[in-house]
């Protein structure tokens, strides 16, 4: 941010507002107050139950799935599902699924080395949130089945 | 799910499966490699070019069924075409599946890959699909740099 600007020449606000130029992210920083707030109302220990609670029922289901195989198992993961179909690259899975209404993601996740280590090209992650329920995760059951169906 | 029968051709997820000339060519005096770096999506394509023609070529890498179907599709069409054939091949299929879905489809001079027309409605899966064309072109090309699908 500047004092004054004239043809003669330029003076800056101190510092540090010196280095912040044009308008700060205001949207963003009202966004992650509301966020804040959010997280705060329901309380961090409910958020931490129910995304492990979300994530003891999935990682149940997809292991009853034949063909499916759950990657990173470790006892205090927290709400991902990170797994691979049998035969079935991952990003057939995330197109499949998204035509079923169950958005993933699917790629190697900006973790080339990690996908390297486990011997694999990409995985297919399902994130589990707050604002998710146990019918979701049916749901994706039901659309890996159908993704095993479509390309077997 | 119409539209993933669309996408998801019995012909395509055959070619999934069972590959068509996949592997190395020692022959070859034409070669180049693919990145989808997105995705992660890899090819080399090996030609065998005569004179004007492509007297063989071969592909390997990893990806996804689209991509390996295209490769393996592309290998079947263009072997035994001049390289002015190949091309203009390469011209259609683009055409095709960069085409806007609302507007009839035109898979004229296209024969059997006219079955990636469902791509156009997948606008994410596009770039599996003509990964293997642009290689094949760069290797034709004799250019030696990766072949990216994004800068």
């Amino acid at each position: 941010m500047i004092k004054s600007v004239s043809f003669k020449g330029t003076s800056y606000a101190e510092i540090p507002f010196k280095f912040e130029a044009g308008t700060p992210d205001i949207a963003g920083i009202i966004g992650l107050g509301k966020a804040i707030e959010f997280l705060t109302t329901i309380g961090i220990n409910e958020v931490e139950k129910h995304e492990s609670e979300l994530l003891r029922y999935g990682t149940r289901l997809l292991e009853e799935i034949d063909g499916v195989h759950i990657v990173g198992v470790a006892p205090k993961k927290m709400g991902i599902l990170s797994f691979m179909i049998e035969g079935i690259h991952p990003h057939d899975i995330g197109t499949i699924l998204d035509q079923e209404g169950v958005a993933i993601r699917a790629g190697h996740h900006c973790a080339q080395p990690l996908m390297e280590r486990l011997g694999v090209a990409a995985t297919a992650r399902a994130s589990l949130g707050i604002y998710n329920t146990t019918n979701e995760l049916d749901q994706l059951g039901h659309a890996i089945e159908k993704t095993i169906d479509l390309m077997s | 799910m119409s539209d993933l029968r669309e996408l998801y051709q019995t012909t395509i997820l055959d070619h999934n499966k069972h590959p068509r000339n996949f592997g190395e060519l020692p022959d070859a005096n034409k070669k180049a490699h693919g990145d989808n770096p997105l995705c992660g999506d890899k090819i080399t394509i090996f030609v065998d070019v005569d004179r004007d023609l492509v007297k063989a070529v071969r592909f390997h890498g990893s990806g996804c069924a689209i991509s390996k179907a295209s490769a393996s599709m592309m290998t079947e069409q263009i072997e035994g075409k001049s390289l002015v054939e190949a091309n203009e091949l390469f011209l259609n299929f683009q055409e095709m599946v960069t085409s806007d879905p609302i507007q009839p489809v035109d898979t004229s001079g296209l024969g059997k890959l006219s079955v990636f027309a469902g791509v156009r409605e997948f606008p994410m899966r596009i770039k599996c699909a003509t990964l293997c064309w642009h290689t094949f072109k760069a290797a034709v090309n004799n250019q030696t740099e990766t072949v990216k699908t994004e800068e």
